[in-house]
């Protein structure tokens, strides 16, 4: 073959891809396709791995709790007294709480259903290029894309793509992950945005007179939409002026440390319209404990 | 029975690199897998691993589709342009062509950042890089070793 002719074809072939990409870019029925069979089967693959791993972890430390066990039993008796006299104390608090939602009359949320899911790795293969994880729950299982993932701690981040049992997920840290928070305590506005694993995160657009310490807890405003309100998302570590932007430079710290990740929470919208007329462009959810529905008046 | 145990021995495979990249993130194991088929010129497997490899590669991976291809499609060539001076089935040959796969992946990364709007990472790009040239030519050592017994047990039926 001659050197004109490999030039000709290699041509040819950067055309076909160029032309194959950016078709795609358009309509992503290639992503979609590789979703669908390339996540999956790696789901499929390491599902039963985690599991194994899972009971032979659960087997090693049952064997240590036998071992200990009458050890934790008298320890374990004399903290079942002290938290059963914890328990009446709380159970005061949360009738009191319920009475309280009921006296402000806070949004009910059945919005929101929470579905439990067991992270299967982290970025895997030479293209996962986004800080993301890989968990066992696809579209057919209440991960569709964009659902947002929390833990007990904080929130996680958001799904990116689903195939049937497994999708992956973009995490906060991600330079491209934006979130829009307020500040617990001043409810100051900015967007939080990732720098990049293992590095602090960013608060944007908080005015210059806001309110905000360091230590502050940030918590999703739910303006974008694709948060609901309330959800802990950062501490911040660090306030001062900026010396580029009229804004405050804020840098923050996760609340939820992504690389122990085993098992998080999705928050799977259940399509319930809300029982309270909003309008559409209107501040999203509260996230809390649900509380008894209320019947319209007709 | 040959075609079966071949079957099943891609099956682990490529059971084995999906694990191997859940706990390497980054790392290419499917690259192995390519250059195997390759060296034993199976291309009857290539017609259908080839794509296999690519679609698990973009499944599991968060950029559009079409880096994997390039990729692929660029080890191929370097491969058949290094078959004109080398012995390909050696070791030293997988270790030149890992390190000149270098230049390809990072490449990539540093193209499809920006038609992707993404950040690009030089440092933990050229970081990805390093340990995939340092992985391939040992991994390709074990996978073909165990592809070799594969081969003796056959001999000896």
């Amino acid at each position: 073959m001659t050197f004109r002719r490999i030039l000709i074809l290699a041509g040819i072939l950067l055309i076909l891809f160029l032309g194959m990409y950016t078709w795609n870019q358009r309509t992503r029925t290639l992503d979609e396709l590789a979703t669908d069979t390339g996540l999956e089967l790696t789901g499929a693959v390491l599902a039963p791995l985690r599991a194994m791993q899972d009971s032979l972890r659960e087997l090693w430390r049952r064997y240590f709790d036998l071992v200990n066990m009458r050890e934790e039993s008298e320890r374990l008796k004399a903290r079942l007294g002290e938290l059963e006299t914890r328990l009446e104390i709380y159970g005061e608090l949360l009738a009191e709480l319920e009475r309280l939602r009921k006296l402000i009359d806070l949004p009910e949320d059945p919005v929101w259903k929470p579905l439990g899911a067991r992270v299967l790795a982290g970025r895997m293969g030479p293209n996962a290029v986004l800080a993301s994880i890989v968990i066992n729950r696809g579209y057919m299982t209440g991960g569709r894309p964009n659902t947002p993932l929390v833990t007990n701690e904080g929130l996680v981040g958001r799904i990116l793509r689903a195939s049937a049992h497994t999708a992956n997920v973009l995490l906060l840290t991600d330079p491209g992950s934006r979130v829009a928070v307020i500040t617990q305590s001043s409810r100051a506005f900015g967007i939080l945005t990732g720098k990049g694993p293992d590095k602090p995160l960013e608060v944007n657009f908080v005015r210059r007179d806001a309110n905000i310490k360091q230590g502050d807890i940030l918590i999703t405003a739910g303006l974008d939409r694709k948060f609901p309100k309330g959800i802990p998302a950062a501490r911040v570590k660090s306030v001062a002026p900026s010396d580029y932007t009229q804004f405050l430079a804020i840098e923050a710290e996760p609340l939820v440390a992504s690389r122990y990740l085993e098992e998080v929470i999705l928050l799977e919208p259940t399509g319930i319209a809300r029982l309270s007329e909003e309008p559409d462009d209107s501040p999203a959810e509260f996230v809390g404990p649900l509380v008894p529905q209320k019947t319209m008046a007709p | 029975m040959k075609e079966i145990r071949n079957l099943c021995w891609w099956a682990v495979f490529i059971t084995a690199a999906i694990v191997i990249q859940a706990a390497l993130p980054g790392v290419d194991v499917l690259a192995v897998g390519l250059l195997i088929l390759l060296q034993e010129r199976d291309y009857k497997n290539i017609f259908w691993l080839g794509p296999l490899f690519i679609f698990l590669q973009e499944g599991m991976g968060t950029r559009l589709f079409g880096g994997s291809v390039l990729l692929y499609v660029m080890t191929a060539v370097l491969f058949r342009l290094g078959q004109w001076w080398f012995e390909v089935k050696s070791f030293l040959f997988v270790v030149l062509l890992s390190t000149v796969l270098i230049g390809p992946y990072y490449a990539l990364d540093w193209l499809m950042a920006p038609l992707q709007n993404m950040n690009f990472d030089m440092r933990g790009t050229l970081d990805k890089c390093l340990l995939q040239a340092l992985f391939l030519p040992f991994a390709w050592r074990i996978f073909t070793l165990t592809r070799r017994w594969r081969k003796n047990n056959e001999a000896a039926e």
